[in-house]
């Protein structure tokens, strides 16, 4: 079945162990950061930094919030990498890790154009890269563990379980705690499902997450967005790669098909209002192969 | 033959300056290729700004501008052997190279724009249909190889094969049918594309309608791009512009950009996004520069026959509306489209020289195929008479 896991941002205490435990578990190296006023290091998301704690400062009914996010791949239910990527080297695993596979990949980065919570990166830095994101330690999950990041966690702000278990302890905590929590399961719905919760004492726009189109958003001066217009990306409950594999499917045919159709007819048509106009060199040509 | 191009020949002598073109264009063209050579050693961040931030940059803008101009070639295609308009015969070899051209740079850019260049051929091999990029990456490549069979009468031709120049011929119809199909579909889908970014496209650009709205600016493009052709290449060979065929197209171009202009406004308007016009962001102004640039300015000259029969009208509308669908692909692909706070991308230098040698290239081909290629240009004056 469908794995999921929880993040439960207000008992994060930004501790940043499951940052190491990533590097740790899968050999990444570290990575020459800039302080650039935050304790939040690496500032971002990079190919050998799959996961990271954000921190923000975050002003909400009055109150000032520092939140801690860690973000990662959401293992999306229906993910965009894997529609857009041309060569099925984005590939989702029944149990929930949407996986990348090496051998495949040509390195168009559609993958990293297409995902809506900005994951996948590049590996700049080499001749020839690879695309790099976090792989939900399928590894680990094929033996029976939990991924090394919800397993260091010493807060208890990493759940990790069966998709259905995970929503139903987020919202026992949002029940027995209302006062603590905004009252919504991020990834419960948002982009079609993702296998990432979150639960958070912020809305979730302010974290950078996009929200429900019919989710009440701050206004964009809040959020200082770089870009006033796209402050609040929105997702839809559907997923977006639903509308792009539909069209896929039966777009193309469709179209394929319909232009065959109207040049058939075409065809038909000129030749039964004969050919006699003809002048020229071409009209040859036509006449040889439509009879 | 031989009389007939040694009469070419010397009806155009060749002059100082146009030699001197021919000289700078190689130039550029053999920078170009240096600087590819480097970026297929170095790797993409020792050669480009490109960023996890902007994973795709000017190249890909340039592919998606220059594929919808390239269609000039299916496009004057369409109206010579399906809707059997002979009148535009003499029109075609130029704009089919043209064409032709247009797609191989597109190849040869996005082949410098993987990542993992030595492994293109997995887009052969590894197939997901429900990839976008996948349908485009095929119908470029089998079109690419139409438009090289539609062209090669001309070159036959020239050489004097006559055997295979029949063969070619005879089979006109079916692989300009294929061509038209194979280009409907990836100028579609290169608008489908962007169906992915729902989140990330600004709502100006973001609709589901984008593959019909790529498909019918790809007409309109494709239409000036012909119109463009067929007017400054004979015009740099002082051989005659045939101005009122030109024309015709030119109010076709006004026709498409119409019907988009409309189906654009009335989708905003449906989804009840037509506000966003008016915020005075920076991107409403880049909408409304493609709108009247792209779409209100060539719609206004080439309606008008007065306008459109001149060769100024022609060539004012045709620009306008070239400029506007490079803005509008622009914008789609690069402006419109969310990013982290504080990145920015500024293409650095060998990116843009990539670019520049390529299209060095195109148009010295296209000009040395119209100086060397007896039939490329028509017949002269006197040969008609
Ligand atoms: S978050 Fe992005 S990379 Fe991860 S599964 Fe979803 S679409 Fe793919
Ligand atoms: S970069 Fe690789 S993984 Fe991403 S879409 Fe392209 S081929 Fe697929
Ligand atoms: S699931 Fe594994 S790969 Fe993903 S962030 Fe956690 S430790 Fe890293």
């Amino acid at each position: 079945m469908s794995k999921a896991m929880l993040i439960d941002t207000t008992r994060c205490t930004a501790c940043r162990g499951c940052q190491v435990a990533c590097k740790q578990w899968n050999d990444l190296p570290a990575e020459k950061t800039r302080n650039l006023g935050s304790y939040q290091n690496p500032y971002r998301l990079s190919a050998y930094t799959w996961t990271i704690v954000q921190m923000r400062e975050v002003e909400y009914e009055g109150r000032l919030f520092w939140s801690f996010l860690k973000r990662q791949c959401m293992h999306c239910l229906h993910p965009a990498c894997v529609s857009a990527c041309p060569v099925g080297a984005m590939h989702k695993l029944p149990d929930g890790p949407v996986l990348y596979n090496d051998a495949r990949c040509i390195g168009c980065r559609y993958c990293m154009t297409a995902c809506p919570f900005r994951i996948p990166r590049f590996e700049w830095d080499k001749p020839v890269g690879y695309i790099r994101k976090c792989h939900f330690c399928f590894d680990r999950l094929a033996e029976g563990l939990m991924p090394a990041c919800v397993k260091t966690c010493p807060a208890g702000a990493l759940q990790f379980g069966e998709r259905e278990e995970m929503i139903a302890l987020a919202e026992q905590r949002l029940k027995a705690q209302p006062e603590r929590y905004i009252q919504h399961v991020y990834g419960k719905e948002e982009g079609g499902g993702t296998s990432v919760l979150i639960l958070s004492a912020v809305p979730f726009a302010y974290l950078g997450l996009p929200t429900l189109a019919d989710h009440p958003v701050p206004s964009e001066q809040e959020l200082a967005m770089p870009f006033e217009y796209l402050g609040v990306p929105s997702l839809g409950r559907e997923p977006v790669a639903k509308l792009n594999d539909d069209l896929a499917r039966y777009g193309t045919p469709g179209i394929a098909i319909g232009v065959a159709a109207i040049l058939a007819g075409l065809q038909w048509y000129s030749k039964r209002r004969g050919t006699g106009q003809h002048t020229g060199d071409a009209a040859p040509a036509a006449k040889e192969s439509g009879s | 033959m031989t009389t007939r191009r040694a009469q070419w020949a010397r009806s155009l002598p060749v002059s100082w300056t146009e030699v001197v073109v021919y000289l700078l264009l190689l130039a550029l063209a053999a920078l170009g290729l240096g600087v590819a050579i480097v970026r297929f050693m170095r790797g993409l961040g020792a050669t480009t700004n490109l960023s996890n931030a902007y994973p795709w940059g000017i190249w890909i803008t340039f592919d998606v501008f220059i594929v919808p101009f390239s269609a000039g070639a299916f496009t004057l295609a369409a109206v010579v052997y399906i809707l059997n308009d002979e009148r535009y015969h003499v029109l075609v070899p130029p704009v089919v190279l043209a064409g032709l051209l247009g797609y191989i740079m597109v190849c040869a850019v996005l082949l410098a724009d993987l990542g993992l260049p030595h492994r293109f051929y997995n887009i052969i091999a590894f197939l997901n249909p429900e990839s976008f990029m996948f349908e485009i990456s095929w119908c470029v490549m089998l079109y690419t190889v139409v438009l090289v069979l539609e062209f090669s009468p001309v070159v036959l031709e020239s050489l004097g094969w006559e055997g295979p120049h029949r063969l070619v011929r005879s089979f006109t119809v079916v692989f300009v049918s294929a061509g038209i199909i194979l280009s409907s579909l990836h100028q579609s889908s290169l608008g489908s594309m962007w169906l992915l970014l729902q989140d990330k496209l600004h709502a100006l650009w973001w609709t589901p309608l984008l593959p019909l709205l790529f498909l019918l600016t790809a007409i309109a493009g494709g239409l000036c791009m012909a119109i463009l052709v067929s007017m400054l290449l004979p015009r740099a060979f002082g051989r005659p512009v045939r101005t009122h065929l030109l024309a015709n197209l030119g109010r076709a171009v006004a026709g498409f950009l119409a019907v988009y202009g409309v189906l654009k406004l009335l989708d905003l308007l449906i989804a009840g996004e037509l506000g966003l016009l008016f915020t005075g962001s920076t991107l409403s102004f880049l909408f409304w520069a493609e709108l009247l640039i792209g779409v209100a300015g060539p719609v206004a000259i080439l309606s008008q026959s007065r306008l459109r029969e001149t060769n100024r009208g022609l060539l004012a509308g045709a620009s306008l509306a070239t400029l506007g669908l490079a803005l509008n692909r622009a914008n789609i692909s690069m402006f419109a489209i969310w990013r982290p706070r504080g990145t920015v991308y500024i293409p650095h230098w060998m990116e843009v020289a990539i670019l520049v040698g390529a299209v060095a290239a195109a148009v010295l081909v296209l000009a040395l195929a119209a100086r060397l290629l007896p039939t490329m240009l028509g017949p002269t004056e006197e040969e008609a008479a």
